[in-house]
């Protein structure tokens, strides 16, 4: 504004006082410098000073949005804060098994007094000081006396948590409780000194956990491979390699750790367009986030260029609201279920990158996965698949005006289908992301309207900004069918009890589709409380079954994940089910000779 | 005396519109679909979980109370806690508010002075091979795609010929070397921000061109450049110090108010060219259903239009005499 006004006051000057040229110019060049220098005053914060040297340049889109771990919910805090604070076991790369980490052995059970006792191994905080019990249990006592809402359903079991050394923690269980193990004791652990200050102002305020959940936190005080550095907001992340990680030198599941590189640059970019010419530039060596189908058969042809593909845990479905008709039966979810064409989702909306669901557990969690569900309409063409949905529609009661297979065994568009009681189906949508947010899941429902239609079915598939579809299915109940995902399932099945138990049928509870069935929810309760593998693999496999027997909902796909990175810079990424970017890779990734 | 009576009268307007927007603000807010709890879908929160952070967040109050709660933070100039980041709204404002003003005002500023200056030539030059080169140049580049535009921009500057950075407002090889100084410092933000400065540059230099040309092609035609000439003054003199002059003052208003607007950034141009600004910041908060942050953005928009639009009537007395409240 005022500099427009000079303007304008230049312009009349010029016309008046001639003969003033030269203090104009100068005037004009002090403008500038004030301009630029008022300008420049904010952004002018003293660098850490600190070299890059052999450091892996990392590309991601959006900013972690806090260090502070009991905040942290988003994909991209958790992926600097995994480099940070560690936990007593890690899985394996390969077996997915738990691996002691900051323990130093497999914890020991005490059937008698329901306790697990945890030895720990020697290491140290970044600031020197020693990682003990005490800050183990200070964790987990934390969680359980502030319930951090992130964590307390994997702590509040917990009775109470003994030190008898420096190097031993034992956990009393109030009950028996499967996920111990693969959640509770997966939770990363924070030195005591870094929060006990905070935690004693905290209980001073009028809402502790609130004040605890917004402590901005400068420096985190790291157990892990790497510290941090600096972080300058919007642009980037430096995390330099941590001199007092526990691993260095060890040998741990047969691999020799590091970390070999000097630290990780996480560079921020606006969009994936701009990442991805960065990585081939070679501005960046990792682009972590999966590499979208539209840009692989450029990727491919570049030499400069290598892509690891994996599997990732993680589930896109179609849900059925169960308590209300059309839905209420289990046929007509069944006959959907062989309706619905997977290979043809795989091969035509992800272009071949993903794998079929069969059942609510991912396949490439092996323990977990039962392979021994019923698969509907595997290997059968369009035609067959009609025929087959026809077949068990007909034989649960459903009319039509015009039936989908005709006497003489033709296929033909179904009209006027009535349900087993007689009336009319009534319409209904599938309500979808829309195609902006997931273009995959807003074409997976009007695939799924096209082939429902095909039957007589009256299906409308209906794409709803995200916010409101959650509040339409998961608080108000107020829906038809509904396609959603998860994109990172937790490697313990528990969510399977989650997503099916009666008792969570409320509103914002996780059974969405209003699933009631005693005979799951028995089976459920067993396995949440079955500490014997593989007793509970036998219960989490019969889960699998019913629920794939009554289809509350229908699994349909899987995405692989795809990364992509700067051949040659680096070797040692290790691939694992959820892709290249884990804490082994960071441990053991070496600059390329 | 009479301009003061009028700035008061405009300023109590100014107070109540405001008022208005405060209020319409929060309850748009909160009518919108979804709330910040019900995009955290980790299985593993239970429900209970979910509520308790609800409570943190104050969002299990009435819809009444929350109000007062946001008035009175308003009025202590607290505007509350970010949902998504979990900081001072005010902090996260101030961060990224010296990146937007420093791309978008300096955008504003140079697109004003070329717009000016050749709508002044293209007038002058009414009908020649100048005047539709000019015209058509600045209608081509105004209606281009701006998200297409900076991405071809990136890809060819940037990419093939590799003569500037892929996008971001710092290089961490710079601002993390030791012997970096102020000046070093000073240059790359200066490097990094050609790219999203000329993309800028492109796309709004055309309209005030147009603005300018045509608002010269009247003052030309008015009698005191018919004096001018019948003087006998040079042709530059008329041009540059008689119809120039009045000319500029319709754009006054127009690069006026486009200053106010600049504070807003621009979501697209930030997110292509990952420039830390707060147009990017606002769309991303209103997206996360981040009330506070959200609504202190729009409030400082608000405020900063309101009062240039005062400010810039004001102006346009002092720049035109004519012009009297």
């Amino acid at each position: 504004m005022v500099s427009s006004a000079s303007m304008m006051k230049l312009y009349k000057m010029k016309g008046k006082i001639m003969e003033q040229r030269p203090q104009r110019a100068s005037c004009r060049w002090l403008l500038v410098w004030a301009y630029a220098a008022m300008l420049f005053s904010g952004l002018l914060l003293a660098g850490s000073g600190v070299s890059a040297g052999e450091t892996l340049k990392i590309g991601i889109l959006e900013e972690p949005k806090t260090l502070n771990v009991w905040r942290a919910t988003d994909a991209w805090s958790n992926k600097v804060l995994g480099l940070l604070y560690q936990p007593l076991y890690v899985r394996d790369p390969k077996t997915l098994e738990l691996i002691p980490w900051l323990a130093a052995e497999q914890p020991f059970f005490d059937e008698k007094d329901l306790s697990y006792t945890v030895k720990l191994r020697p290491a140290k905080w970044s600031d020197g000081t020693e990682l003990t019990s005490e800050d183990v249990a200070f964790t987990g006592n934390f969680i359980n006396e502030f319930k951090v809402p992130e964590d307390y359903s994997k702590w509040d079991f917990i009775s109470k948590i003994e030190t008898p050394d420096k190097q031993t923690v034992k956990f009393y269980l109030k009950e028996p409780q499967a996920t111990f193990l693969t959640r509770t004791l997966t939770t990363p652990i924070v030195q005591k000194k870094e929060w006990v200050d905070r935690i004693e102002a905290a209980k001073k305020t009028e809402k502790p956990l609130g004040t605890l959940l917004n402590e901005k936190i400068d420096s985190p005080v790291s157990s892990g491979p790497f510290i941090l550095k600096e972080w300058r907001e919007g642009s980037y992340l430096f995390l330099q390699k941590n001199p007092r990680f526990f691993g260095t030198g060890q040998k741990i599941q047969g691999r020799l750790l590091g970390p070999y590189i000097d630290g990780v640059i996480f560079k921020l970019f606006g969009t994936s367009d701009a990442a991805i010419l960065a990585l081939k530039k070679g501005t960046i060596d990792m682009f972590w986030w999966g590499v979208q189908p539209g840009y692989m058969e450029d990727l491919r042809a570049n030499p400069d260029i290598e892509l690891f593909q994996n599997e990732k845990s993680s589930l896109y479905y179609m849900g059925f609201n169960v308590r209300k008709p059309p839905f209420n039966d289990p046929n007509l979810r069944r006959a959907i279920a062989t309706l619905v064409d997977e290979d043809f989702i795989i091969k035509r909306i992800l272009q071949g990158y993903g794998v079929k669901m069969h059942s609510i557990v991912p396949s490439g969690n092996a323990f977990w996965y039962c392979p021994d569900v019923p698969k509907y309409g595997e290997g059968l063409d369009r035609e067959g698949r009609i025929k087959k949905a026809f077949d068990i529609l007909r034989q649960a009661g459903y009319t039509w005006q015009t039936a989908p297979v005709e006497a003489s065994g033709k296929v033909v568009n179904g009209d006027g289908i009535r349900l087993p009681d007689g009336s009319p189906m009534e319409k209904f949508t599938i309500l979808t992301p829309p195609a902006d947010y997931d273009p995959h899941r807003a074409m997976c429902g009007m695939m799924m309207q096209e082939w429902l239609r095909m039957l007589g079915i009256p299906a409308y598939s209906k794409p709803m900004a995200f916010g409101a579809l959650l509040q339409q299915v998961k608080a108000r109940h107020e829906f038809d069918a509904f396609v959603l995902g998860y994109g990172n399932l937790s490697l313990d099945p528990d969510y399977l009890r989650n997503f099916f138990l009666s008792s969570n049928d409320k509103p914002n509870g996780w059974n969405m589709s209003g699933y009631n069935n005693p005979e799951f929810d028995k089976i459920a309760d067993g396995s949440a409380k079955a500490l014997d593998r593989d007793k509970r693999q036998a219960l989490i496999w019969e889960m699998q079954k019913i629920v794939m027997r009554d289809v509350p909902y229908l699994p349909l796909y899987n995405p692989n994940l795809i990364e992509a990175v700067q051949k040659g810079r680096f070797t040692g990424w290790v691939q694992m089910l959820g892709g290249i970017g884990n804490l082994w890779t960071f441990c053991e990734l070496k600059p390329a000779k | 005396m009479e301009l003061r009576k009028y700035i008061g009268r405009r300023l109590v307007q100014v107070v109540i519109i405001f008022f208005v927007i405060l209020t319409v603000l929060f309850l748009l807010f909160r009518l919108a679909p979804g709330d910040p709890v019900s995009r955290m879908v980790d299985p593993d929160m239970t429900p209970e979980d979910a509520h308790r952070l609800k409570v943190e967040l104050g969002l299990d109050k009435p819809l009444g109370i929350q109000y007062l709660v946001y008035l009175k933070n308003f009025f202590t100039g607290h505007f509350g806690y970010s949902f998504h980041y979990g900081e001072p709204v005010v902090n996260i404002i101030w961060s990224r508010l010296p990146n937007t003003v420093l791309l978008f005002t300096t955008s504003i500023i140079l697109s004003a002075l070329v717009g000016i200056f050749l709508g002044k030539i293209a007038s002058w030059h009414k009908g020649k091979k100048t005047d539709s080169i000019l015209t058509i140049g600045a209608l081509v580049t105004h209606t281009l795609f701006l998200p297409w535009l900076a991405l071809i921009m990136i890809w060819l500057f940037s990419y093939k010929f590799g003569w500037f950075p892929i996008t971001g407002m710092i290089s961490e090889d710079v601002w993390l070397d030791p012997d970096s100084g102020f000046i070093a410092k000073s240059l790359d933000v200066m490097y990094h921000m050609v790219l999203p400065l000329s993309t800028l540059f492109l796309i709004h230099f055309g309209a005030y061109l147009l603005i300018m040309r045509s608002s010269m092609l009247e003052t030309l035609k008015e009698d005191y450049i018919l004096t001018a000439r019948a003087k006998g003054l040079e042709e530059k003199v008329i041009r540059d110090h008689h119809a120039a002059p009045n000319a500029a003052l319709p754009v006054v208003t127009s690069v006026g108010l486009s200053l106010a607007f600049s504070i807003n950034g621009g979501a697209l141009t930030e997110t292509v060219f990952t420039w830390p600004g707060i147009g990017r910041e606002l769309v991303f908060s209103v997206s996360q259903n981040d009330y506070p942050l959200a609504q202190a953005s729009f409030l400082l928009i608000a405020a900063v239009v309101l009062v240039s639009n005062v400010v810039v009537d004001v102006l346009y007395a002092y720049l035109d005499p004519r012009i009297r409240y």
